[in-house]
């Protein structure tokens, strides 16, 4: 018999990988795959018909204006897929996103548009039994910083509130948060009809409207605090006296920069009103080609060749048009409205437009001012989470809590705390959604965020979470906002399909991301 | 393995544990003595369990004294127990088999480089750590990023072991380490065992069902049955039939021999 008594390990079977095996074991790497097509397909079906290119930027999907809100779409969704997907590794579920994000809009915006008031309700025996008011505290004004931390303590409150009920009464976070979806939809719809009773609002509406465009307020020379608009507005007498401390080379650029748009609006006037001219003439060549009369096809290739309309003149740039312009160029007065509902690389987009002329419109005009906010606050966020979560023993503790509860407790991780920390964390994340959406469109209605727990949750899965807890990246969530975002938008573009298609390919993708993270759990576990 | 005539490192005095009217361990003593195997022999519901648990601080004892290098400790929690140097691998073993091998041996004490829970791990300094401890006793891991359930049960259980001597366990309590595995495995575990031991400072206390792993490991004995010590011994003391009959709870087996062969 031979037998080899060598000096054979277990590790020896674990055979090293290659680095291209390794990239392509990563559990990201099936959603970046998907993301890839979908953004081939975006940009390829946005192009219009007819037309074609290798270069994707070419469509309506990933132009100027195309980036600016598909990226807005796309950040919203990470930013409650980011608070979903931690809590989803750590095991546990909130039902209540959807029903948060429209809660906190409805909070902040009645604290901008009414104040905040603390009411004490008591029941009153004159004229029959009721219930009256007593007002306690009432700060008519209430900044945007101080409405968002109002409003943050009523949310995070409420998150730990849920975390609490979850961990002390071991109940599946399911039920406990599905309660919070329907409580705190309910509660808004009520506080905002019990509200819009005053003379100033729709009797019974579940809206807020009539916030001033806050992030919009500038500080005007000699005038003090005022809307944007509303100080483009001014007299001309007045925008004249603003242009006169403004630096002789800020004028001079604002110049150059309107003159460039003037001059480029007459071009796409000029090139529309040849187009228009050309068309009958070419519906003629068509005409004179099936008819076979070669001397006319000659005739009208001619006259197509040789078409020509007197360009259209640029306007000239006045002062006040500079004036108005140097307004544009006013930084917010209220830096936290504009840090969440304002645009961001707007110098990035200008220098797109001139001297690139890319971020154009078919006017002229400058298609895209910038990014949404949310954009950056997104990526602020995922970047903290990915620290916290890959590089912190808070990471691993959540990691745990979700992948082996029993094991993280006798190892002594506070396993509740890391729980209860997390459903805060998806109410706060709620709650930044939120205050991006009210300071963009300075509105609230009750009825914003529905179905959005969903959304975050089928982000979170589509890009590699794990649903029974224990597995995932940032990473992976953020790839599978993208998914969500880009599919939404590429089927629109699809022709002759029908929109809602993109429900169909999500359903799909979902139910495909289950399974193969399912296989991927089971790998690991050792079970196949 | 020699005897050492030391000071116990873990002693137990007449310990009692109730659950209600019900007695689970009836005056238990028992001494466990440095770079010793002490197997904790004894039937299904003889109290092996109930005793470990007293021991590392998840239940407290209802009567008698704990020792620990011949101070009485009281438990609260299994946190005290640990901080006493008690370290107890479980049959789960407390690992989370989704995360690497360096983030569960860290795990609930990672290196962190000040002290909060948002601090950064201290990851490389972590990975060397986890490798050079699983060495010490036996098993070289190429990949400390590899997910713990990929690994075999007999890794696992050395992981279980190298995180508890790492942290300080001077008692290492092993509750039935052999029984989920195969053949192979479980000398694996023996062996790391034996390591351990060889490390000279630590006693193991062994829980086991099977006789002829503790005859091949054991330096010390002791029997329990239904919460009580019905025989204790060195490995020289007890004859292979005693070992026999003792786990058995006592029986003969030659009676039971006789009544089989009716
Ligand atoms: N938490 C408990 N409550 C009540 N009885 C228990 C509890 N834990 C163990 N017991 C009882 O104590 C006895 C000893 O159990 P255990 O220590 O698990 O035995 P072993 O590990 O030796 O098989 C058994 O009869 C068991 O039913
Ligand atoms: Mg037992």
């Amino acid at each position: 018999m031979n037998t080899s008594e060598t000096t054979r390990q277990e590790a020896d079977r674990h055979a090293s990988k290659s680095w291209f095996a390794t990239i392509f074991a990563r559990p990201e790497i099936g959603p970046i795959g998907v993301m890839l097509l979908l953004f081939g397909m975006l940009g390829y079906f946005s192009i219009p018909a007819g037309e074609f290119s290798w270069n994707p930027f070419a469509g309506e999907g990933f132009n100027a204006l195309g980036i600016r809100n598909n990226l807005k779409v796309i950040s919203q969704l990470a930013i409650i897929a980011l608070g979903a997907g931690l809590l989803i590794i750590a095991g546990e579920f909130d039902l209540s996103i959807g029903s948060m994000i429209g809660f906190a809009g409805a909070c902040m915006a009645m604290i901008l548009r009414w104040g905040f008031s603390v009411i004490i309700p008591y029941l009153s025996f004159e004229g029959g039994i009721h219930l009256e008011f007593f007002t306690l505290l009432h700060i008519p004004d209430v900044s945007p910083l101080g409405a968002l931390l109002i409003t943050l303590c009523f949310t995070l409150f409420f998150g730990w509130l849920q975390g609490y009920i979850v961990v002390k009464s071991g109940l599946p976070s399911f039920i406990v948060t599905l309660g919070g979806l329907f409580f705190l939809r309910g509660l808004t719809e009520v506080s905002l009809r019990s509200f819009n009773h005053r003379p100033d609002q729709a009797k019974g509406a579940t809206t807020v409207t009539e916030i001033p465009d806050i992030k919009n307020i500038v500080d005007v020379p000699g005038h003090g605090e005022m809307e944007r608009e509303a100080a483009k507005a001014l007299p001309e007498t007045d925008l004249l006296n603003i242009l006169k401390d403004v630096p002789a080379d800020t004028v001079a650029s604002l110049s150059e920069r309107l003159a460039h748009t003037y001059q480029r609006v007459a071009d796409a006037k000029t090139a529309i009103m040849t187009e228009r001219g050309v068309k009958p003439l070419e519906r003629a060549l068509e005409n004179a080609i099936e008819s076979g009369n070669e001397q006319m096809v000659t005739t009208i290739q001619d006259k197509i060749a040789t078409f020509k309309i007197d360009p259209v003149v640029a306007k000239s740039v006045t002062d006040i048009d500079i004036a108005r312009a140097y307004i544009d160029t006013l930084h917010s007065a209220r830096p936290i409205a504009n840090f969440f509902g304002g645009d961001i690389m707007e110098p990035v987009f200008d220098w797109l437009y001139f001297p690139i002329d890319w971020n154009t419109n078919n006017f002229g005009n400058q298609f895209a001012q910038g990014l949404y906010s949310c954009v950056m606050i997104c990526l602020i966020m995922a970047l903290l989470c990915y620290v916290v979560l890959s590089r912190t023993q808070a990471g691993n503790w959540i990691y745990s809590t979700g992948g082996n509860l029993m094991a993280a407790k006798a190892n002594g991780v506070p396993t509740n705390k890391v729980k209860i920390a997390l459903f805060v964390f998806s109410a706060f994340c709620a709650t930044i959604f939120a205050a991006c959406q009210v300071f963009e469109v300075n509105t609230a209605d009750a009825a914003r965020g529905n179905l959005k727990e969903l959304e975050a949750i089928a982000a979170a899965v589509i890009g590699g979470i794990v649903m029974t807890g224990g597995f995932g990246t940032v990473l992976g969530i953020i790839v599978g906002a993208f998914i969500f975002g880009l599919a939404k938008e590429a089927f629109f573009y699809i022709p002759g399909i029908d929109g809602s298609f993109y429900r169909v390919f999500l359903g799909l993708v979902i139910v495909a991301s289950a399974l193969l993270n399912e296989n991927i759990r089971k790998r690991i576990m050792g079970a196949i | 393995m020699a005897i050492s005539d030391a000071a116990p490192l873990v002693e137990t005095r007449n310990l009692v544990k109730k659950f209600g009217a019900f007695t689970a361990l009836n005056g238990v003593s028992l001494k466990v003595y440095p770079g010793e195997v002490h197997a904790l022999l004894g039937d299904n519901g003889a109290g092996k369990s109930t005793l470990i648990k007293v021991l590392s601080g998840v239940f407290p004892a209802t009567d008698g004294e704990i020792l620990v290098e011949g101070k009485a400790v009281k438990f609260a929690s299994p946190r005290n127990a640990t901080e006493a140097g008690i370290g107890t691998v479980y049959q789960d073993l407390a690992l989370n088999p989704l995360s690497s091998v360096t983030r569960n041996f860290f795990l609930g004490r990672e290196l962190t480089h000040f002290s909060s829970p948002f601090a950064l791990m201290k990851m490389k300094e972590m990975h060397r750590i986890a490798a050079e401890e699983m060495a010490k006793i036996g098993i070289t891991i190429t990949d400390p990023e590899q997910a713990v359930g990929t690994m075999s049960g007999g890794q696992r259980q050395t992981l279980a072991i190298a995180r508890a001597i790492y942290f300080g366990a001077k008692v290492l309590i092993l509750d039935e380490p052999t029984s989920a595995l195969g053949q192979k495995q479980q000398m694996e575990v023996l062996k790391t065992i034996r390591r351990v031991q060889q490390l000279g400072d630590i006693a193991i206390i062994l829980i086991t069902h099977n006789e002829i792993h503790a005859r091949l490991i054991a330096d010390r004995f002791t029997f329990l049955s239904l919460g009580e010590v019905i025989g204790s011994g060195t490995s020289k003391d007890l004859e292979g039939d005693d070992i026999k009959r003792l786990m058995a709870g006592g029986a003969e087996i030659g009676d039971l021999a006789k009544e089989l062969a009716v």
